[in-house]
């Protein structure tokens, strides 16, 4: 294989959501791993014309969740039964229905945690350098561009035949990011 | 087999031509745009009534709540009253953003960046009042589980210990929602903007959004689950507060629907206030194409519903009151509404109850003066159903020789009118700073967004160079 | 994925076939029922009228729901419903007979509630109180009330959708809106006031200002899941399988989530708030309730109508898994039934469950014969309303 180690990628900008996602599903049958689809919005399907898994998110929240529900439930016991118990209105130590709006609270404090941090951590931000920025035009890719960048790093890439292949799925531009 | 007919076209919700970067442009100008001079004015004015704020929560805390018009049987009226009021407020903008969400309203995306931001400042200014009225606001770090040295922990049965649970999750919710919604939208900004610090700032709290689909996946994930967790919690946030009423034994306070009915009012107070802000707002920066009369008439529809609730709820109340023939309960309910604070309890009634029914009628739904008034006379019924709740029921209970009678202070009044210092500080920076509509979910509710609308008839062909 | 809009057609037979004999099924088992039932009035008088309530109150609630489902989605227009919204509709075209099923209720009343006894009105001082409200002329012309609302309002909805089959007139989609905005309000009142004179007033000192939205949000759960399985019996069969989709069974399965939730805020609410007052007038009720082994079905609801559900529907997938959503809602609505045996019941065998032959037989009887009035109006017009204005857009939701 040539040296592509100058190089971050090709970045091709397709004319709309439709183009984009014909082109994202071409790009996916063709073995392309390492690409990425750009767009001012999400667009509905684009998961599966890409060939993307289910997010792991959900997961990430309901393992936060469950802490969060054990967590809850623990320091109300021990704190009203355990370390200073207390008798309060004729109730029992152990108030369970008491302890029910803490511990939701808890639980969804926890779970939006998990969805909030969970989202950085995926998406693998803050970032404080990213090679795609080099390109003037990605800056549309937050107005009305749409775009994809098939990246170096793919086992499949070179630059003269993904650009090529790009182009052939209707790119309207194509331009090579460096590193 | 039949045959179907033509489908009815649905009211657009963005109008006038837009395209994605008229769209872009026509919300990311207004924090590029030179300060218009009613923005310093209003600003101005606002810090000035904050200031007062501030002085009077010192002058709360150096002389103690005995400067509030508080007395014996009377142990709680404006602060709880403000409180509830503004925690109401803020319910809207999660209703709005979460439950319409879920329900793929996509005629929320015009409003729920506004609408979440009034929240988290609405229910900055609630978490105030329960704050300051405890009196000795240098011990106010016990209502939180912290190891401390008398080894004593607060006090999990107490309704008012939920409530610091559930108000100050659902301001970190808030917050994070109306965060994660705000990235695609920063980095927008970041692109658009010239200056380099503000490209900074923006591009900065932007956390390098790429716009990239690997990351749209995970953040419409995101989205979703915290739009979910967030319906919950909004609702039990207003429950726990009616719980704060409804666990005790007062009469006109211990009633079972109190829970759903104070979520209804909660939403109806809160949809009027976004109404009332949305109207001056889009006429300011003439966001009429987003920000649509259909927008207000939807609203309008969620008001009377949320109204004719509430009305249901005063009637099931009365009845039951009656009903039940425990003497005190009857007693308030009646004492309500003829007694002293008679006048109170009718001004509720008529802004609450009579005032929405003009939504009946379509024209009037769509009349902007119109609704622009009914939000703030909603607004005013709202504050004084909390003060009717919280007061009478007080004022007058078990034992007629220590009833008593409250008045407020001025320092009551300026306190209150100062928390609009603080809310309209907050809220006039977002309008300057921040994309006030969420450009990115505006632009996925265009039928342009839609690949199959290349694919139609009506659309252009495919597109091949 | 097409979204053609302007060539939607429908591809499946829109009529129940009629050589299918579920609804002389239902007939045969409700005859049965009623048949064995009657026995029982003469076996024992007191329990029937109990078990019968329990019944009554039991479909009451599926027909109900149902109608304020049709209510709902035409007020907020909502263009998902469609393909489903025949089902509801005819559900509720039953509330015309409910008011003749109320009827013996009438003549069980000196066994049911207290308050119609002369020998307690004369002793209990509150019963005495509340003469102005509870007492039997009164209580009749509530009655007929509620049943008017109801079955005026379930009638006409019903009507004017099948009267779109044959022309695609617009008014009457507008009527349907202008007719389902104040019925809703209408709804809201006799449904609350109903459930006070047919289960609250049963313990005549006892009151809860949230009983009528408890028993709604029972009783919305409850049509959710009934609606959910026979969309998903027609599949079974074949029928509507391309005009009703996933998309549609996933907005199913997100409601009854979402209505469960629903369910266990309200009726964990009141229980709550009854629990920390603490005061006697109030408390009674749930004593009733939890004494003896009635505590199990208070375990069972939390447990069997929450937090299972919760957790089963919890999942994005789960929401389109067909034997799972199946299982889940018989479930609900076995749960629904039981939860009114645990209202009404205690009142009548205090500190302990005890069921009686004569509960299967008037379920059987109620049952079969909501059931087999069901099938018959379905079949009988086509099972989606195929004019709707909206019907394109429904058809088209993925």
């Amino acid at each position: 294989m040539r040296s592509n180690s100058n190089q971050y990628g090709v970045l091709a900008e397709f004319a709309n959501p439709a183009d984009l996602m014909d082109a994202a599903s071409a790009v996916n049958k063709a073995g392309y791993k390492h690409f990425d689809t750009y767009s001012p919005f999400p667009i509905h399907g684009m998961d599966d014309a890409m060939g993307l898994k289910e997010s792991k998110l959900g997961w990430i929240v309901l393992i936060h969740g469950i802490i969060g529900l054990l967590g809850g439930i623990a320091l109300q016991v021990w704190s009203m039964d355990i370390a200073y118990p207390l008798h309060i209105s004729g109730k029992p130590y152990l108030n369970f229905p008491a302890f029910v709006p803490v511990g939701f609270a808890i639980v969804i404090l926890l779970s939006a945690f998990g969805a909030f941090f969970g989202l950085f951590a995926l998406n693998k931000l803050p970032r404080l350098h990213n090679p795609l920025f080099n390109s003037d035009r990605i800056a549309k890719a937050t107005d009305d561009g749409f775009f994809i960048c098939i990246e170096a790093t793919d086992p499949v890439y070179s630059e003269e035949k993904s650009t090529a292949f790009l182009k052939e799925a209707g790119a309207i531009h194509t331009e090579i990011i460096p590193k | 087999m039949s045959q179907n007919t033509a489908i009815v076209p649905n009211n657009q919700l963005v109008k006038g031509n837009h395209d994605f970067a008229s769209i872009t442009k026509l919300i990311s100008d207004i924090p590029q745009e030179r300060t218009p001079l009613w923005w310093y004015i209003a600003f101005g004015i606002s810090n000035i009534v904050m200031a007062v704020m501030l002085a009077m929560i010192a002058w709360l805390i150096w002389e103690g709540v005995g400067v509030w018009g508080l007395n014996n049987p009377v142990g709680w009226a404006w602060d709880i009253t403000n409180f509830v009021w503004w925690v109401g407020i803020g319910h809207a903008g999660t209703l709005i953003s979460a439950i319409l969400f879920l329900f793929r309203q996509g005629w929320r995306t015009a409003i729920n960046r506004f609408a979440e931001s009034m929240t988290i400042f609405a229910v900055m200014c609630a978490g105030l009042f329960p704050a300051i009225h405890v009196g000795r606001i240098w011990a106010i770090y016990w209502i939180f589980p912290l190891p401390n040295s008398m080894q004593l922990w607060p006090n999990f049965n107490s309704p008012l210990l939920w409530d610091v649970f559930a108000v100050f999750t659902y301001l970190i919710v808030s917050t994070l929602f109306w965060y994660v919604g705000l990235i695609p939208d920063l980095a927008t900004m970041r692109d658009k903007v010239k200056g380099t610090i503000s490209r900074l700032l923006y591009g900065t709290f932007a956390l390098g959004w790429t716009g990239g689909n690997r990351q749209w996946q995970n953040y419409e994930k995101s989205y979703m689950i915290l739009a979910g967790l967030s319906t919950p919690l909004v609702l039990s946030v207003h429950t726990i507060v009616s719980f704060d009423f409804a666990v005790s034994i007062i009469p006109g306070w211990h009633t079972t629907i109190f829970p759903p009915y104070f979520v209804a009012g909660a939403v109806f107070s809160g949809f009027a206030m976004v109404l009332s802000l949305m109207i001056i707002t889009r006429k300011l920066y003439k966001l009429e194409d987003i920000m649509t009369v259909d927008h207000i008439e939807k609203m309008n529809i969620i008001i009377l519903v949320t109204g004719t609730i509430v009305g249901f709820a005063y009637a099931i109340e009365f009845f039951i009151a009656w009903y039940g023939g425990v003497e005190y309960e009857k007693f308030a309910f009646v004492n309500r509404a003829f007694g002293p604070y008679a006048w109170a309890y009718w001004i509720m009634i008529t802004c609450n109850v009579v005032s929405p029914q003009f939504f009946w009628v379509k024209k009037f739904r769509r009349n902007v003066a119109l609704t622009f008034i009914l939000s703030i006379v909603i607004n005013i019924g709202m504050w004084f159903e909390r003060f009717v709740i919280v007061v009478t029921s007080l004022a007058q209970d078990f034992l007629p020789s220590s009833w008593g009678y409250f008045s407020p202070t001025y320092v009551d009044v300026l306190t209150y009118i100062g928390t609009f210092g603080l809310f309209f500080t907050f809220f006039l920076l977002f309008l300057r700073f921040l994309p006030m509509v969420a450009i990115s979910e505006v632009k996925g509710v265009l039928p342009q967004a839609n690949p199959a609308y290349y694919r139609s008839n009506n659309g252009k062909s495919k597109t091949t160079e | 994925m097409s979204m053609d809009h302007h060539h939607t057609t429908l591809s499946d037979r829109l009529t129940f076939p009629e050589d299918n004999k579920i609804a002389t099924g239902f007939f045969a088992a409700g005859i049965l029922g009623v048949v064995l039932s009657l026995i029982g009035l003469f076996v024992n008088t007191e329990q029937f009228f109990y078990s019968y309530l329990t019944s009554f109150t039991f479909i009451a609630s599926l027909v109900l729901g149902a109608l304020f489902f049709v209510m709902i989605q035409h007020v907020t227009r909502s263009s998902w419903s469609v393909v489903i919204r025949r089902i509801p509709e005819t559900i509720s075209f039953q509330l015309l007979w409910l008011g003749l099923l109320f009827v013996p209720i009438l003549f069980g009343m000196e066994f049911l509630y207290e308050w119609t006894r002369p020998e307690r009105i004369a002793t209990d001082e509150l019963t005495q109180y509340k003469q102005p409200y509870l007492n039997i002329p009164f209580f009749v012309i509530r009655n007929v009330i509620y049943f008017t609302v109801w079955g005026f309002l379930g009638y006409k909805l019903y009507k004017n959708s099948v009267a779109m089959d044959l022309s695609d007139d617009p008014a009457l989609d507008k009527k349907q809106r202008v007719l389902s905005a104040p019925g809703i309000l209408l709804f809201a009142f006799t449904v609350a006031f109903a459930s006070f004179d047919w289960l609250m007033s049963m313990d005549s000192h006892w009151f809860s200002t949230m009983f009528g939205v408890y028993y709604f949000a029972m009783s919305f759960q409850s049509i959710l899941a009934v609606v959910i399985i026979i969309v998903l019996y027609l599949f079974r069969k074949g029928l509507l399988t391309k005009t009703i989709n996933n998309a549609h069974i996933h907005d199913l399965g997100a409601l009854l989530f979402g209505f469960t939730v629903f369910y266990a805020y309200i009726a964990f609410s009141q229980f709550l708030l009854i629990y920390y007052a603490n005061i006697p007038e109030e408390t009674l009720w749930y004593y009733y309730r939890f004494e003896g082994s009635w505590i199990i079905l208070a375990y069972l609801f939390l447990i069997g109508r929450f937090v299972l559900p919760f957790v089963l529907l919890l999942g994005k997938k789960a929401k389109t898994n067909y034997k799972l959503l199946m299982g889940v809602s018989i479930w609900i609505v076995i749960l629904q039934f039981l939860e009114m045996f645990w209202i009404v019941m205690p009142i009548l065998h205090k500190g302990a469950i005890s069921f009686h032959w004569l509960d299967i037989t008037l379920l059987l009887a109620f049952f079969g014969i909501s059931s087999g009035l069901f099938f018959r109006h379905f079949g009988k017009h086509s099972m989606i309303p195929k004019n709707d204005p909206l019907l394109a857009e429904s058809l088209n939701k993925h």
